[in-house]
């Protein structure tokens, strides 16, 4: 069983009147409980990274977009638009360093992967990526500034 | 003094270390939950910082993340609050490495005392009794036979790394121990990533009585007296009081002496609970030390008119404790109120309060982050209110938490406050002649 497939259980389990879901396959067992309460046992298949989000009343945040109601699209017409948020709290800096170029500007082309900014954080710098290919319509967040987590980082025009 | 706390914690305990740091006078940050953004505590703090979505490990679990938020609005001090991080040794010493101050212990001696083995151990190296028991940690299931056949059952295992009443089992004979054993090393492990278990002679319906320390940076130490906090529900205290109306006066001065001692020669700084069990023939034995502000501190707070999160914060600047304790005046009691309906077996109620009314007049506090249209949210623990009485003896307090229970309303979801009504018409309990054993012989539903 890949992350996706995980995923779509998860998402099956979430929409449905299910709160206990179990199911093994070879060494790896998942156990989905809802009303918050997660029980997950499983053993990492070698070169896999397997990570599970709960089953909450909050949709899944992953790590670089998200699908959250209260995002910002409510203010667009425009359903074409994407917001990248940040996963965590930090600083923002639109550069790799304090002279470089911006990774991005406005009207720039990203494809997914594309370095958008760095968050730093506890002198650590984390490259923000774009899921999705589009075009930078709008950048939210000053250089330099503090960032919480869920931030509206910038706006993509989905391509 | 400080120029900016950051609280790293959450509903009435944030709100209550504000509170204390606006009286001084100290900018403060909250931070919070995506779950917890219409909360108290993010709106009465001077900045607020979102640091992960609802669950608890996304957010204030994770110490980068609090730790950002400490950078990003220059606090130059953390308050970790009770739970959470506030006895977790690797945030106090992140928080040593970022420059920033930990209103708790060092690392060190988080680790010391946190190790409940370890802590009995160093108690009883300076005289203070202890439960006759393992000497640290058992090796395996065959030590824990032999020790318990020496020192004679009922005995207690319990997780070194416990709390909350989890990795605890009572074993009445030998037949028992072995799944014991691991039932309750598997519950630590799954709780607090450790398995490690000790064992201790089972004291039969004692009563927890702990003493409140307080230790500077020169080497005072004062106790504020001691809490009763027998009434407890699955190892969950309830309802707390002071002075106990169990232990005599000799006992008292006894266990006061025993709590000084034991935190003097480890040097204790801030804020500790020193915790005894005491049997009916007054013998106390130490049990363990807990090196953070507890839930229940306000009880102490109003016998000895104290301000203890003001104590923590002037030791953690490294100054004098101010408010030394002379002798505690009066009664005061804590009902601890929680989101749960006592009907069904004490069942988590999460939602919409749609009406509220807290109780008032002369003598009753109320430590609650939760107000008027608030929803108690899912992903936390059940504690919304607590109502804190004090009267000039036991009987008045009674009288006076009957009182104030009878003005105290929340609609909207069932809560614990029935359960408490019912308590305060107990003649057991007014009589004072209830142990651990008191909710399930009189409660059990």
């Amino acid at each position: 069983m890949d992350i996706n497939e995980i995923k779509k259980l998860i998402k099956i389990v979430e929409n449905s009147k299910i709160s206990d879901f179990s199911i093994s396959e070879g060494d790896l067992k998942i156990k989905i409980s809802k009303n918050g309460k997660i029980t997950q046992n499983f053993t990492e298949l070698p070169g896999k990274e397997t990570v599970i989000h709960q089953v909450s009343a909050q949709p899944v945040i992953s790590n670089k977009d998200t699908e959250n109601e209260t995002n910002h699209n409510k203010s667009n017409a425009n359903s074409n638009i994407h917001v990248v948020t940040s996963p965590i709290v930090g600083t923002f800096y639109r550069a790799p360093a304090p002279d470089a170029d911006p990774y991005v500007k406005v009207g720039d082309t990203v494809s997914v992967g594309s370095v958008l900014c760095i968050v730093e954080a506890m002198k650590l710098m984390n490259e923000i990526e774009s899921d999705i290919d589009g075009k930078i319509v709008k950048i939210l967040v000053d250089n330099e500034t503090p960032v919480e987590f869920n931030q509206p980082l910038f706006e993509i025009e989905k391509s | 003094m400080f120029k900016k706390i950051l609280i790293a914690n959450r509903g009435e305990i944030a709100l209550r270390i504000i509170r204390t740091c606006k009286e001084l006078e100290i900018p403060t940050v909250a931070v919070y939950s995506e779950a917890d953004k219409d909360s108290l505590h993010v709106i009465f703090a001077d900045e607020a910082v979102c640091i992960g979505p609802a669950q608890s490990k996304e957010s204030y679990l994770k110490i980068p993340s609090i730790i950002a938020a400490a950078e990003v609005t220059g606090a130059d001090a953390i308050h970790p609050g009770y739970g959470f991080l506030a006895e977790n040794a690797e945030f106090s010493e992140i928080c040593d490495n970022s420059n920033i101050k930990f209103i708790g212990p060092s690392p060190d001696m988080i680790n010391r005392m946190g190790d409940k083995a370890l802590a009995k151990k160093t108690m009883q190296k300076v005289g203070v009794p202890v439960v006759p028991g393992s000497e640290g940690a058992l090796k395996n299931i065959d030590e824990a036979k032999s020790i318990a056949k020496k020192i004679g059952y009922p005995i207690m295992l319990k997780a070194s790394a416990g709390g909350g009443g989890k990795g605890m089992r009572i074993v009445w004979k030998e037949e028992e121990l072995e799944k014991a054993y691991q039932n309750a090393s598997a519950e630590a492990e799954a709780a607090f990533n450790n398995g490690e278990m000790y064992l201790e002679k089972f004291v039969e319906n004692p009563h927890h009585v702990e003493i409140q320390i307080m230790g500077d940076s020169f080497g005072n130490v004062y106790q504020y007296g001691e809490r009763d906090c027998t009434i407890q529900r699955r190892h969950q205290k309830l309802i707390e009081e002071t002075p106990s109306p169990f232990i005599t006066e000799e006992t008292r001065k006894k266990m006061a002496e025993a709590a000084i001692l034991g935190a003097k020669s480890v040097n204790y700084q801030g804020a500790g609970t020193v915790e005894f069990l005491v049997d009916k023939n007054q013998n106390f034995y130490f049990i363990e030390m807990n090196t953070r502000i507890q839930v229940e501190h306000p009880i102490s707070e109003m016998v000895n008119n104290v301000d203890l999160i003001k104590q923590q914060i002037i030791v953690a600047a490294g100054k004098k404790i101010t408010e030394i304790p002379n002798k505690q005046v009066g009664h005061c009691f804590e009902f601890r109120i929680n989101a749960e309906d006592p009907e069904n077996n004490f069942r988590p109620t999460p939602g919409k309060i749609n009406y509220l009314h807290f109780p008032g007049g002369f003598g009753v506090r109320i430590d609650s982050h939760i107000y008027n249209q608030y929803t108690v949210q899912p992903y936390y623990d059940s504690l919304i209110a607590k109502m804190i009485v004090w009267g000039s003896n036991r009987n008045h307090a009674i009288a006076r938490a009957k009182r104030a229970f009878e003005e105290f309303a929340i609609e909207g979801i069932k809560t614990t406050i029935p359960f408490h009504m019912e308590v305060l018409g107990n003649e057991k309990f007014l009589n004072a002649q209830y142990d651990t054993s008191f909710i399930d012989k009189h409660f059990l539903k």
